[in-house]
């Protein structure tokens, strides 16, 4: 089993065809997928898919910036995997889709080697890529609530299970169940590991970058003061106003909102003109990326415990940005926990794009403002109409007990070990 | 930082009061046709609204308006589109519908007010005395008021007094926070800077919520307060506050019903015991009030008043007081992340409180009389709360918190007092040192009958409304 892969596909839509591509993505959801066009469910090892459009615009010189159909997943398989099956397995929702964009095969027939082809093409490096907890795929986490609904519905009429019981007893009694119940034997199995040489890998990446930054050290030293004295420059003169988005637009968005625990959401913002900002964030997105790759991986996004996946993606050689992720709760929640837990990691990203509420060294300021940066994330929101999650109706927290829960039955768990078990439950 | 210093004089009365001692109160909801006739009206009254700079013995009087209230009272588009969205869109947008839980049967469609179905509500006019002779008084007074001014009545919503006790039976509005500025001290932990419940103070993130600033020559006999935060503008928000109501009803009946079968011995005989701790498991409190955190094995009246507590190192799992459980989820304390336990655990609570000054309605019902299925009358709450940021306070506790089935942790547990459970929700799990206890099928005890969101100006405001062209 691999570490998870997301694709993310970034098609300019044919001039004039963006009308028609939006009432296509209206008649495959309203804020979740209704499976229609393309079935997301019949894809292997897919968490997460979207398909938003992004619209045109004209970047700060006013050259223009092309309307985009822009297709992101997370996946238990290789993108390379993926691929083919969106090729293979979905072609005419894809032929549809992308036919309304620019360069997309055309006339007669088209195979799926034209359409692999057409979407490689396609295909945009994350910057940075956010996985709640490495390892743990869509099949083990719809599995593993089952268990835990089986275990939960058999604890409701086991006549010994009372608050009085020994645990060990009611222990014993529930891996009775799991032994014999054909459905929910796998469980006896610890759960899949990556490959011993996918993890000396990533052991290998973790170490190797400190050590390759480590001769630079002098350098980024001394450069500290400068960087320090533009980005205060920056910081101060770059125009911060307070928008707030009309009424029509706070309404069309929430729409799409809250129909499962789960919610999509998905922002777009220009990247500040400057070249210093540009650098920026790049270079901090490639930490960023570090970070979430080597340590934010097991549960916890630096405090923030509800977000399943999340990317950072840069569009137009870089002059915008697009950010999404995949979150448990209302926006007002999302926002209010990015703002009371992390607002100094959101302002280390988004400072660098236009309109963002004031910042002062880097990361302070900004988020905290609370009313301006909620406006501001309305503005730049990109309504998702077309959402697909793997398991929209648990969340995060959910997920990681319900793992725990699994856990013990492939291992040889001590009494207190059974006492803690039956209190997850 | 000192303790701001409110501006008593201009703020109405039930921000610093819930008038405990004027236990007879009616709701008018009224609607303006004519904006001539309705700032004739406004000033007529005007005279009569109770400030939070008294202590009113014998009558209070409150109002608040709705967006279209306001409208019709003159104020311009800009200026209302710097009112909150919450309240200019209103409480009965698709959207709200989804994150109030006001779905299927509890649709604003089916509302005896404020739904689409039913008259446009421009303001609600709060009446309060000590008793029914001087409720009756004051309304007649209020009311020959109106009818001189050719408004319409449309709705009366009259209360009753359960001695502070809500209508389940169980003691209520024990739990406030300390409001920064007002004269009762609380610990520190509970104490809430003002700016989260009046527009013009700096609140809990030491900023100033949105709220609508004027010109200062649209302020014709500078009557307004200037903007606090130096911007030289007229604020028309200053000294106001949103003001919440929801007609709740609550299914008494139902609901003692629900925990005698649910707690039933083996024979099928009730178990009166074990009713009354389950029904105390699903508030969170007994009866008297005492808190489950603190008195856990039996209702303890010296514990009635008690609310200087926390969750976290006393009943972090919840084997006292349930996770689930009303008042656990209604003001979690210091249960939550980053930190719980932690004085960073209640900063954020603080950011998520409400000023609650609802009052009863309806006839009160024993549990006996609840059990026998004597409860066709129509019983409940006019919820009424106080705050200055709808959509991160009183919607928040409503969805994230009451609504939310996953809430810290859980899986399928709604409020089981005050939530819709379809179509997931209905699980009420009583965590133990064993094996949990789990209540399936919990059913809906509480609908609402109406709603709307309306704004309470300061008193200057009401000047400026009065004569705002």
């Amino acid at each position: 089993m691999p570490y998870q892969d997301a694709l993310t596909i970034v098609a300019p839509v044919r001039a004039g065809a963006v009308d028609d591509l939006k009432s296509l993505l209206a008649t495959m959801g309203d804020g979740v997928a209704n499976g229609s066009v393309v079935d997301f469910s019949a894809l292997s090892g897919v968490h997460f898919a979207r398909l938003i459009v992004v619209d045109a615009d004209r970047d700060s010189s006013g050259a223009p910036l092309p309307a985009s159909l822009v297709f992101l997943s997370d996946l238990d398989v290789s993108k390379d995997a993926h691929l083919v099956e969106l090729a293979e397995i979905a072609g005419e929702g894809i032929d549809r889709l992308f036919g309304h964009c620019e360069g997309y095969p055309a006339g007669g027939t088209i195979t799926p080697r034209d359409r692999l082809g057409y979407l490689i093409r396609q295909v945009v490096k994350e910057s940075a890529t956010y996985v709640n907890t490495t390892g743990r795929t869509a099949r083990q986490i719809r599995q593993e609530s089952e268990l835990r609904d089986a275990i939960e519905a058999f604890l409701d009429t086991s006549a010994r299970s009372s608050p009085n019981s020994d645990p060990s007893e009611v222990f014993k009694e529930v891996a009775e169940l799991v032994e014999r119940e054909p459905a929910l034997r796998w469980a006896r199995e610890a759960a899949e590991r990556p490959a011993l040489g996918a993890r000396l890998r990533e052991l290998g990446h973790m170490i190797a970058i400190p050590l390759l930054l480590i001769p630079v050290l002098p350098l980024a030293l001394l450069v500290a003061p400068i960087y320090l004295f533009i980005l205060r420059r920056h910081e101060r003169r770059d125009p911060a106003p307070h928008v707030k988005p009309t009424e029509e637009l706070v309404h069309d968005l929430a729409a799409l909102e809250d129909h499962l625990v789960q919610n999509p959401f998905s922002a777009l913002g220009h990247v500040k003109p400057a070249r210093f900002r540009r650098l920026n964030l790049v270079v901090i997105l490639f930490f960023l990326d570090y970070a979430t790759r080597h340590f934010f991986n097991r549960g916890n996004l630096a405090g923030v415990k509800t977000i399943h996946f999340a990317r950072w993606v840069f569009l137009d050689d870089g002059r915008r940005m697009l950010f999404a992720s995949n979150y448990d709760g209302s926006l007002e929640s999302y926002m209010d926990d990015f703002i009371d837990k992390v607002s100094w990691g959101l302002n280390l990203v988004f400072s660098n794009g236009v309109g963002y509420p004031k910042t002062s060294w880097l990361v302070f300021g900004g988020a905290r403002d609370e009313l301006a940066f909620k406006d501001y994330l309305r503005l730049h929101q990109v309504p998702t109409r077309v959402w697909y999650s793997a398991y929209g109706n648990l969340t995060a927290l959910n997920v990681a007990q319900n793992e725990r829960i699994r856990s013990i039955f492939s291992g040889t768990p001590g009494r207190d070990d059974e006492r803690d078990w039956v209190q997850l439950l | 930082m000192p303790p701001p210093t409110l501006d008593l004089h201009d703020i109405q009365g039930l921000f610093a009061r819930g008038y405990g001692s004027l236990k007879a109160a009616a709701f008018l909801l009224l609607g303006v046709e004519d904006s001539d006739a309705a700032r004739n009206w406004l000033r007529a009254v005007t005279p009569a609204i109770t400030r939070a700079d008294t202590r009113p013995a014998e009558r209070a009087v409150n109002l608040a308006f709705t967006s279209s209230g306001l409208e019709r009272l003159g104020l311009g588009p800009e200026t209302l589109a710097m009112f909150s969205n919450e309240f200019v869109t209103g409480m009965t947008t698709s959207h709200r519908t989804r994150i109030l839980g006001d779905l299927d049967d509890k649709a604003p469609s089916r509302w005896k007010w404020g739904g689409p179905s039913s008259p446009r509500i421009d303001a609600a006019l709060l009446l309060y005395a000590p008793d029914g002779a001087g409720l009756r008084a004051l309304e007649g007074e209020q009311t020959r008021i109106l009818e001189l001014s050719g408004l319409s009545v449309l709705q009366r919503l009259g209360t009753s007094d359960l001695d502070g006790f809500e209508p389940f039976g169980f003691r209520d509005g024990v739990s406030q926070p300390f409001v920064e500025g007002l004269s009762k001290a609380g610990p520190r932990e509970t104490t809430v800077r003002a700016g989260e419940f009046l527009l013009g103070y700096l609140n809990e993130y030491g900023l100033y919520t949105d709220r609508p600033l004027l010109d200062p020559s649209a302020d014709l006999d500078d009557g307004l307060p200037r903007d606090a935060a130096g911007s030289g503008r007229a604020d028309l928000g200053r000294n106001g506050s949103y003001l919440v109501f929801r007609q709740l009803r609550q299914d008494v009946g139902g609901f003692w019903r629900f925990v005698d079968a649910a707690t039933q011995r083996t024979d099928g005989s009730s178990d009166p015991n074990a009713r009354m701790r389950l029904a105390a498991k699903m508030v969170g409190r007994w009866p008297s009030g005492a808190p489950l955190t603190l008195a856990p094995d039996a209702d303890d009246h010296r514990l009635a008043d008690a609310n200087d507590f926390a969750y976290h190192d006393h009943d972090r799992r919840g084997t006292r007081c349930p996770i689930g459980s009303h008042i656990r989820r209604s003001n979690p304390r210091d249960s939550l992340d980053p930190r719980p336990g932690s004085e960073r655990s209640f900063e954020i609570n603080r950011r998520h409180r409400i000023l609650r000054r609802g009052r009863e309605y309806g006839p009160p019902l024993s549990i006996d009389q609840a059990l026998a299925g004597d409860d066709s009358d129509d019983r409940g709450l006019h919820f009424i709360c106080l705050n200055a940021n709808i959509a991160r306070q009183f919607e928040f506790i409503q969805h994230t918190w009451l609504n939310n089935p996953k809430f810290d942790g859980l899986y399928d547990d709604a409020d089981p007092l005050v939530s819709p459970s379809t179509p997931h929700g209905g699980t009420f799990t009583i965590p133990t040192d064993g094996v949990r206890k789990r209540v399936a099928d919990v059913p809906r005890f509480v609908s609402v009958k109406g709603g709307a969101y309306f704004f309470l100006p300061g008193l200057a405001a009401l000047g400026y409304l009065a004569g705002s062209r």
